[in-house]
């Protein structure tokens, strides 16, 4: 008997995918994880313009993570042309993505992926069982949305941000207003990590390399090499060891290490980063019992959970210690060079590329979501889990496969970048 | 209350013809009411008015409407964080309980401003 399982609109995660399983005597013979959003032709839309504009341009890659695309642009470039920021203009890159980090985790742990783990078919339908915890959810989004205001300058696509520097610094009073929020808030993500360890998780091992930002100094954010349980490389040396590679069924191009999957993200940054955890993010972790390195993907939400602690102590730690003065952006002379940069964001790793000419004018960029670094793990995984699951009932196997392809906490109009024209 | 102290949320894009009239519209009460633009719906989660008027545009209406109460508004199915719209997030407040008074008024894609704001000017 054979049969066929298509998903044609995978709910609850960012943008649109679809999956097509192909299922005959017991085996799985097809399994096809694609990302259906359109193209999104960010990286041709950079070519030709200044450098000093590719993080406003690729900001609008994502609403959720503009911030992301900021940060990661500005490293770019500077690392082309050979700035490295001051101490404060990191301190407040930083909390821009922490604070981007915990809007992320709270809005995908409470409103994608809880609604599964409580048998709901949405956020709106358990409202009303729920209200405590949406609650909750609210209180950490809005926080984690005021850093961002705060120090950004607006909700999404923040404007304070520059190549150079920063253009326009929060007030002392902000800052102190924002550091008693996130104080508050932090008790909703305590509360949040002991909802999310108390859920059932299924048993699942992706056997996956884990790859992250490994920094000697901290829990990484901006810095490190990019670091998995086999090895370890410098971020200027990603295309020796990371190939992309373009699925005619997918707007999204696929990633690969060598010849094999690798995953990023929560999960994957807690496993290599755990020592530098704060104390009570340990704590949860603790508390949570989860052996690491795990590669069970479901795990990836107990480290959301755990993360959103952590996000929220490192915040108050550099709030705490952040005493603004007045540094004027450095104009940066522009010359023929190229650079890379790699920071980690909700969803794992994310990587800009630019090449820019004499002039200062951009004439090649590269840029690989997580989601497009997770595709190929994704998809391999729901294959072994399908495989595992054939007992049960095909509404149970299709609602495993969600979770589980949720789990990853995908981005599919961010990866879905890919575009090749045959002029003929 | 006081007319000065109300705030009139404006939804649209005002670079945009087709979804620009609700921010025309705003712009002529402002020396009378409070304006805010949204960039994102859920600012209106964290409200502290007790009383939200919203304006947007409506595709589809000829002449303005008023909506009252978050209960007529239908959601889609949310797919995605990218999906968390006016309607989702009117739908959420009304599901967690929320006893502010929503009142969204609908103005069409296109039309004369300063005539559609003299229409919806009571319900402000």
């Amino acid at each position: 008997m054979s049969r066929l399982i298509s998903l044609n609109h995978i709910t609850k995660i960012e943008g649109h995918a679809k999956l097509v399983l192909g299922i005959k005597r017991g085996k799985v013979m097809r399994c096809e994880l694609s990302a259906v959003e359109g193209s999104r032709y960010f990286e041709g839309l950079v070519r030709g313009r200044r450098y000093n504009e590719a993080h406003e341009i690729t900001s609008r890659i994502c609403g959720i993570c503009s911030c992301a695309h900021v940060i990661a642009a500005i490293s770019a470039v500077e690392n082309a042309l050979g700035y490295s920021p001051t101490e404060q203009t990191n301190d407040l890159r930083k909390l821009l993505t922490l604070g981007e980090r915990i809007r992320s985790h709270a809005t995908h742990l409470y409103f994608l992926a809880l609604p599964d783990y409580l048998g709901y078919e949405s956020a709106l339908a358990m409202a009303s069982r729920h209200k405590a915890d949406l609650e909750s959810a609210l209180r950490m989004m809005k926080a984690g949305n005021n850093v961002i205001r705060t120090i950004g300058g607006r909700d999404l696509h923040p404007v304070s941000a520059a190549v150079g520097g920063w253009l326009k610094y929060p007030k002392k009073e902000s800052l102190a207003i924002l550091k008693k929020e996130i104080v508050e808030a932090k008790k909703d993500a305590l509360k949040t990590c002991k909802l999310f360890f108390s859920l059932k998780y299924p048993k699942f091992d992706s056997g996956a390399e884990y790859f992250s930002l490994v920094d000697s100094k901290e829990y990484a954010v901006l810095e490190g090499k990019f670091t998995s349980q086999h090895t370890s490389f410098e971020k200027w040396q990603y295309k020796d060891f990371v190939n992309e590679y373009h699925e005619p069924r997918s707007t999204a191009n696929f990633v690969v290490k060598g010849d094999h999957k690798y995953m990023v993200g929560a999960l994957s940054r807690l496993n290599n980063n755990h020592a530098h955890l704060s104390r009570d993010a340990k704590k949860m972790l603790n508390l949570s019992r989860l052996k690491l390195p795990s590669t069970n993907p479901f795990h990836n939400n107990i480290a959301q959970a755990i993360e959103t602690v952590h996000c929220m102590d490192k915040c108050i730690e550099i709030l705490e210690s952040l005493d603004i003065k007045n540094e004027p952006v450095e104009k940066l002379k522009a010359k023929e060079s190229g650079g890379v940069g790699c920071i980690e964001v909700p969803r794992g790793t994310l990587w800009h590329e630019y090449s820019i000419n004499a002039e200062g004018i951009i004439t090649n960029a590269n840029i690989i979501t997580p989601t497009a670094q997770n595709l190929l793990s994704i998809q391999e995984d729901i294959r072994a889990f399908v495989q595992s699951a054939f007992d049960k009932p095909k509404k149970g196997i299709i609602l495993g496969v969600e979770k589980l392809i949720r789990s990853y906490d995908p981005c599919f109009s961010c990866s879905a970048h890919f575009l090749e024209v045959e002029w003929t | 209350m006081d007319v000065k102290k109300k705030k009139l949320y404006v939804f649209g894009n005002r670079y945009l013809e087709f979804d620009s009239l609700g921010t025309k519209i705003a712009e002529s009460f402002s020396k009378e009411i409070s304006i805010s633009y949204v960039n994102a719906p859920e600012t209106l989660l964290y409200s502290k008015d007790k009383e939200i008027t919203i304006i947007d545009v409506v595709r589809g209406i000829r002449k303005p409407v008023l909506i009252e109460g978050a209960s007529r508004i239908r959601s889609r199915k949310i797919m995605s964080l990218h999906d968390f719209d006016l309607g989702f997030v009117l739908r959420l407040m009304h599901e967690l309980g929320s006893d502010k008074k929503i009142k969204i008024i609908g103005v069409p894609q296109h039309g004369n401003a300063a005539e559609i704001a003299k229409e919806v000017r009571p319900w402000i």
